[in-house]
């Protein structure tokens, strides 16, 4: 098991009334899995992988990582679990546009201590898994939107981390493009890598080995 | 780590160009101009330094209080130097100085070399005792060092005086002749190295004082006052205690017994008048203000202050500059923080990685600051009449520049990477940021403050500005335009009433008067007592100037007699007349002064007239008592012309004094413009302030434009939708220009009480100044709206005109 949320409540105040993001969340990831979450929009998927993210907070309920209690910890403990095991894939890339792709993808390495030769192995590494090697020194703006993916998603596994989470990540992606995102996933996957993944398409849902449906905050079926 | 944090920092500059020439070209401009007053100030206060053991030179200064009125002087008896040394073991060597031109010799002179023809006139004489050598440490190129002055009738000349006449010749052993006297022969015994740019000392010509004496027991007269006394105290003396003792005894042993063996009426009281002080040499150049008779090129503390306050607040204007831009741009770098968090970044990376970007900004903007000011030197070095050269090899400049930069970019930065790296990555992502409107508040505040300081600066360049021509212009008594002063005449002796006689037949001159006495300062002056009759050493004395002058100066100089009648030049008895101003009047207590007889240390002048008050100091103090006496004092010659064609009058009147000295130029200044030499040194402090106040301004406004580019971009899509509903380009320029111009209007209410107080405190230096008029607030109001104005309007006018489409399609 690598995490396990158990009645996860998050809520907004407005107009005196509560109202729910998150409905009572209970589900458990393995590790090996790959989730699809699905759901309308306004549903709370983005929301719920944020939490599981650790990017956001959520107002009630218990969250385990990888044995630790999340909810009982302090924000700069909890930042650093995330950045040490998981990795954010988007659905605008999010590249920063001033850095070639490589140093996009040596970014995540600087902050860890790796010596710099260790962090050239580590990115060469990465280049060639993708097959970008050629398009090292461009800069985001030089790339396609599948490219782009590609480089976000390297430097999303570039840490090695045990969760990759991934919000669209074909959204803003034609119908090729997203599919061979999603078999590089799958690749990922069967390699042992733990994905949690937010989409709309169904095709995209049956990549992954399972789908929780979410509908006003609360999960439909699982 | 850092080399990525410089990466990325240079690939930033280098994307956002104009956002970046701003910030560096502000940065710069601040830069160099500190660095050009701080070289400035650090040559004002150094003055002196440079004197071995400076710091136990000391020059008197006194003061003499009289009806509540303070005088602070510097001129002592020609004795004090001596009973100084001699009386108090705390004393290790004294000197003396006699600059004074009233006595002959000091100030300028004709002089002729042995076996030459030509006259040349000099100027920079004054007697000195040999000890002056040695206290002030002077080099000698040529002769003895010390004994250079030893002997009688000797003379140290400058190098810069030396290389002049004798080019690589050694001139010691040469003999000199001063103004055509013949019989009275000086031999040069030394050459001195030129006195440094930065001591307070500037003179060529050292005439020793061994033996010399200026009228009978001047030598030993306690109660005349001609010379500059320097003393060097022993080190580890407490020189407070010493000033105290050394007052006292001077007092008490000398000075009290000397004013009533003169039979002055208040000499019981001298200790609660006279007060003697001990002056730092290391003192002289910024803490003078306060002694009249000063050298009016020595500089004041005040303007000090002002100039590096100023100099501090470009260099703050430029820094606001920075934070502004970098906060405002901060939802361009918003992702980037989002990212490099989610990605592992803690926050104090981050702060280290935008604390690297400023820093990096600063070097460039220190780097090319200091190009800017190397650039500038030469102009600033004429502005400020200046020898200041940039300080390359002087140990510690490229230290402390690097340091400085790195604080000013710390200081610069710190504000924006604590508020860039503080964004919330989920935020952020999400694309949730209200784009840099979250510090708006602090924004504004710094652009208020930013221009307060524009327009405080813009009130003071007008309100001096004013005030000299004020000056310049106004009445002070006498007609300075169209009058041409010929020096040198002394050299014609008994002729130059001939040469009078000639020059009043010229055509186009209407008068001619010969005196050297001149209501413009560094002509002769001096100091002399008056009483009413019959009230010797029972009324106070009047101190007031006695000038010598002849039938034809009252209206050369164009004054005017207010009461009785000019001197007449066949009248004998006219020797034993005064004519005195108004202000000897009103002290002596006249009512009806034609007909009253005054005394003159006991000797009697019936006065027969009354001239109206005219300025003979600066404009900073009020008219000082003043009488006339008829006369010749032969070095000056006067003519006042009534043509336009000056050059014809000039040439024919050059002709003249061919034909009575032919081995001597032709020397003459325009009286107008001596005039304006007076203020030479406030005239350069005017054009400097301004100058600086223009670069503050022109700081400010480029921040501006930069905000305003970015405002307005920032509300590009919004005046789109605006203008497909109808909005008018009018109305879109008046929705995007009325924020600032608020600013504008806080920072002018705030600027003008602060301006006022300071600027009235300035004013209250001048006796003579001009009320501070709403007008000029006015006009400093104008000026600032103006200036902020264009220079938000030319993104205004851009986002007004632009087509809507074009914006409302790329979203």
């Amino acid at each position: 098991m690598i995490l396990q949320l158990k009645n996860i409540f998050k809520w907004v105040n407005s107009g005196g009334n509560r109202v729910f993001l998150l409905n009572d969340i209970d589900f458990t990831v393995n590790e090996g899995e790959f989730i699809s979450i699905m759901g309308p929009s306004g549903s709370g998927k983005t929301t719920l992988l944020n939490v599981i993210g650790m990017l956001d907070d959520f107002n009630e309920g218990e969250y385990t990582f990888l044995d630790e209690p999340v909810h009982t910890l302090k924000e700069k403990h909890r930042a650093r679990l995330y950045k040490e095991y998981i990795g954010f894939v988007f659905q605008a890339y999010h590249l920063i546009d001033e850095l070639t792709v490589y140093e996009n993808i040596e970014t995540p390495l600087l902050y860890k201590k790796h010596s710099s030769s260790e962090r050239k192995a580590m990115v060469a590494d990465m280049l060639d898994r993708f097959n970008i090697v050629g398009k090292k020194d461009l800069f985001p703006s030089q790339l396609s939107g599948g490219q782009q993916q590609l480089v976000g998603i390297a430097r999303a596994l570039v840490s090695s981390p045990k969760l990759i989470l991934a919000d669209e990540p074909t959204g803003n992606l034609n119908s090729t493009q997203g599919e061979e995102i999603m078999q590089l996933f799958k690749k990922l996957n069967d390699e042992g890598v733990t994905i949690i993944q937010v989409t709309h398409s169904e095709t995209n849902a049956t990549y992954g080995s399972r789908t929780i449906h979410l509908k006003d905050g609360l999960i439909v079926n699982n | 780590m850092i080399r990525n944090y410089f990466k990325i920092a240079w690939r930033n500059l280098l994307k956002n160009k104009s956002f970046s020439f701003i910030n560096i070209f502000g940065l710069s401009i601040g830069v160099a101009a500190c660095i050009l007053i701080t070289i400035y100030i650090l040559h004002e206060s150094s003055y002196d330094s440079g004197v071995p053991n400076s710091e136990n030179v000391y020059r008197m200064t006194g003061q003499y209080i009289e009806d509540s009125r303070v005088n602070n002087g510097i001129h002592f008896s020609a004795n004090t130097a001596s009973t100084v040394l001699k009386d108090f073991e705390e004393v290790e060597n004294s000197g003396r100085l006699m600059a004074n031109q009233l006595f002959y010799r000091a100030g300028s002179n004709e002089i002729r070399f042995d076996g030459e023809d030509m006259q040349h006139h000099e100027e920079g004489f004054t007697y000195a005792d040999q000890s002056m050598i040695d206290i002030m440490g002077v080099n000698m190129v040529y002769g003895d060092v010390t004994t250079a002055l030893t002997k009688p009738k000797t003379m140290v000349i400058s190098q810069r005086i030396a290389t002049k006449y004798f080019k690589s010749e050694n001139p010691v052993g040469r003999i000199m002749y001063l103004n055509g006297n013949n019989e009275d022969p000086f031999e040069i015994t030394g050459v001195m190295e030129d006195f440094a740019s930065n001591s307070h000392l500037d003179y060529d010509f050292l005439i020793t004082l061994k033996d010399v004496e200026f009228g009978e027991g001047e030598q030993t007269r306690w109660i005349q006052n001609n010379y500059f006394t320097y003393i060097v105290l022993k080190s580890g003396t407490n020189v407070a205690a010493f000033e105290k003792k050394m007052g006292t005894t001077l007092i008490e042993k000398y000075i009290k017994p000397a004013f009533q063996s003169a039979g002055f009426a208040g000499w019981e009281q001298m200790h609660e008048r006279i007060k003697m002080y001990l002056q730092p040499l290391t003192d002289i150049n910024l803490h003078s203000a306060h002694i009249s008779f000063e050298s009016s090129s020595r500089n004041d503390i005040k303007i000090i202050w002002i100039f590096g306050i100023v100099a501090l607040f470009i260099l703050i204007i430029a820094s606001i500059n920075f934070v502004n831009l970098s906060t405002a741009k901060s939802a361009n770098r918003a992702k980037e923080v989002g990212l490099r968090k989610v990605v592992g970044s803690t926050r104090s990376q981050l702060i280290g990685q935008f604390l690297a970007e400023s820093i990096l900004i600063s070097l460039i903007a220190f780097i090319v600051g200091i190009a800017l000011s190397a650039l500038l030197m030469p102009l600033f070095r004429s502005m400020s009449g200046i020898d200041l050269i940039m300080p390359w090899s002087s140990f510690g400049f490229i230290p402390i520049i690097l340091m400085a930069s790195i604080f000013v970019g710390i200081l610069a930065g710190l504000y924006p990477s604590f508020y860039l790296s503080n964004f919330n990555p989920i935020n952020v992502l999400k694309g949730k940021l209200s784009s840099g409107s979250k510090s708006s508040g602090l924004r504004s505040s710094l652009v208020v403050f930013q221009f307060t300081i524009s327009i405080i600066l813009i009130v003071g360049t007008l309100i001096v500005n004013q005030q000299m021509n004020f000056i310049l212009n106004s009445k002070v008594g006498f007609e300075k335009d169209q009058v041409v002063q010929i020096y040198s005449t002394n050299i014609l002796n008994e002729r130059v009433e001939t040469f009078k006689e000639e020059l009043e037949k010229l055509p186009g001159v209407s008068s001619v008067s010969v005196s050297d006495y001149l209501p413009i300062e560094g002509t002769k002056r001096n100091g002399n007592s008056f009483v009413n009759e019959g009230k010797d050493g029972i009324d106070e004395n009047i101190p007031g100037q006695a000038w010598v002058i002849d039938e034809d100066y009252i209206e050369t100089m164009g004054m005017s007699l207010v009461d009785g009648r000019n001197f007449i030049a066949s009248r004998a008895s006219d020797e034993q007349a005064v004519i005195i101003n108004q202000a000897m009047a009103k002290e002596l207590n006249l009512i009806e002064p034609i007909g009253k007889r005054i005394s003159r240390y006991g000797e009697l002048y019936e006065v027969i007239g009354v001239v109206e008050d005219f300025n003979f100091d600066t404009m900073k103090t009020s008219v000082r008592p003043l009488c006339f006496f008829s006369g010749i004092s032969p070095s000056i010659t006067s003519v006042k012309i009534n043509t336009s064609n000056v050059s014809a009058v000039l040439s024919s009147m050059e002709a003249k004094w061919k034909a009575f000295v032919p081995n001597m130029a032709f020397r003459y200044e325009f009286m107008d413009a001596s005039f304006s030499k007076m203020y030479d040194n406030v005239n350069r402090i005017k054009s400097i302030f301004t100058a600086f106040a223009i670069l503050a301004i022109l700081v400010a406004c480029l921040g501006l434009l930069a905000l305003s580019a970015y405002m307005v971009e920032q509300r590009n899509k919004e005046m789109s939708i605006r203008k497909v509903l109808g909005a008018s380009v009018q109305t879109i320029f008046k929705l995007l220009t009325k924020n600032f111009l608020a600013l504008i209007i806080i920072a002018l209410s705030v600027a003008i009480p602060i301006a006022y107080y300071l600027m009235q405190t300035w004013l209250q230096d001048y006796e003579y100044r001009i009320d501070m008029s709403w007008s000029v607030f006015a006009v400093a109001g104008i000026i600032a709206m103006t200036i902020a104005l264009v220079t938000i309007s030319y993104h205004a006018v851009k986002s007004a005109l632009i087509n809507p489409a074009k914006i409302l399609r790329s979203e």
